[in-house]
């Protein structure tokens, strides 16, 4: 079976993971980062399913530490809509989730993408 | 502005069932303005329908590209080139954009994206709200400006009926009665003898009821048929 292909679509400040510590998790999984998380739209997370990811991971920094204060606030906002799109063409909404992490803590980092993988299996079985 | 909505996805794609290449031709005037229908709605829209097609087994090739306005003939000529190489055009244009376009490429298969609602104004972020119905024989000097026609659910002209209660309308309880809000305004400008005086009764046919409705300016004209 070919490995599950996941998406993170994040601010540079989220995070600086390296590809090696993600190694842990059996899944293919492409990081794009944004200049700030509110700049992602509902087309790149579209556009991340339709490159055969199977789930889509918008991270963006804790409420109340986003460099341009309300940034991760607007990309939960854009998962939001995200879903409802994909919710009208037939697809589990739950394939795109939202995380807010603190910013550049890798290890809190890595757990939100453990979690989608988890989720993506879920939805699979 | 005109204000619209895009259809449910699963119209769109009953829509273009029979096509393999279409395009999705946004608007950059209302449409755009009012987040329905400009350059990042036809992106979500074709990114949306591809996926959508690509989980049926069929997939669907899309060219993006919005123009400036598509109510106006200047700017639809590249849709002449545009039309050759697909089957269909979904247009985020509002309704009057979507009929040029048909008028002026009548073997065009065009079919609209989105729902044309009502003129409106944009109060905050997010939000649009209805504020004149186009009648053609405009009577808010007598109203406080605020359109009864536009605004009030039965579009009554001498008062409010016996559903207004405590200022509010009796279709929701969060929707003003707007002859509440036009007795407001006119007592706080001192212009409440305004109520009292007949009106004569409006005339509808500026509003439609004669026909489609046609403005011209001879002034304006290139090629005037009288001289
Ligand atoms: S086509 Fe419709 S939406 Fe576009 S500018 Fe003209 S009136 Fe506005
Ligand atoms: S009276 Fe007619 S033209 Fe004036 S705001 Fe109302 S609907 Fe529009």
């Amino acid at each position: 079976m070919s490995k599950m292909k996941l998406c993170v679509l994040c601010c540079h400040y989220t995070n600086e993971a390296m590809p090696e510590e993600l190694a842990d998790i059996p899944a293919e999984i492409h990081i794009k980062r944004f200049p700030c998380s509110g700049r992602i739209e509902v087309v790149d997370i579209l556009r991340a399913f339709e490159d055969d990811a199977e789930g889509v991971l918008v991270a963006g920094c804790e409420r109340n530490s986003c460099h341009n204060r309300t940034g991760s606030l607007r990309a939960a906002k854009r998962v939001e809509a995200a879903r409802e799109l994909l919710k009208e063409i037939g697809f589990n909404p739950q394939v795109v989730q939202m995380a807010f992490v603190p910013r550049l803590d890798t290890g809190a980092f890595i757990e939100e993408v453990k979690k989608l993988f988890e989720i993506i299996l879920k939805t699979k079985s | 502005m005109i204000i619209a909505e895009r259809k449910p996805i699963e119209r769109i794609l009953q829509m273009i069932e029979p096509y393999q290449k279409i395009a999705v031709l946004g608007c950059r005037g209302c449409v755009a303005i009012c987040s329905a229908g400009g350059d990042r709605e036809v992106e979500t829209l074709a990114s949306a329908l591809r996926l959508a097609r690509k989980k049926q087994g069929k997939p669907l090739e899309t060219i993006e590209e919005t123009y400036v306005r598509q109510c106006d003939p200047e700017y639809l000529k590249p849709l002449a080139e545009l039309k050759e190489k697909v089957e269909a055009v979904v247009s985020l244009a509002c309704g009057v954009g979507v009929n040029l376009c048909a008028d002026l490429y009548p073997d065009l298969k065009i079919y609209p994206g989105v729902d044309t609602t009502f003129y409106g104004a944009n109060p905050a972020l997010g939000e649009w709200e209805e504020k004149c119905r186009g009648c053609g024989d405009c009577i808010i000097d007598l109203t406080g400006g605020i359109c009864p026609i536009a605004r009030c659910a039965k579009n009554l002209l001498n008062g409010p009926c016996g559903g207004s209660q405590n200022g509010k309308c009796e279709i929701n309880p969060d929707t003003p009665c707007v002859w509440q809000e036009v007795y407001d305004r006119l007592k706080a400008r001192g212009e409440l003898d305004r109520l009292t005086k007949i009106w004569p009764a409006k005339n509808w046919i500026p509003a439609g009821y004669g026909g489609p409705r046609r403005r011209v300016r001879p002034d304006l004209q290139i090629n005037n048929k009288k001289a």
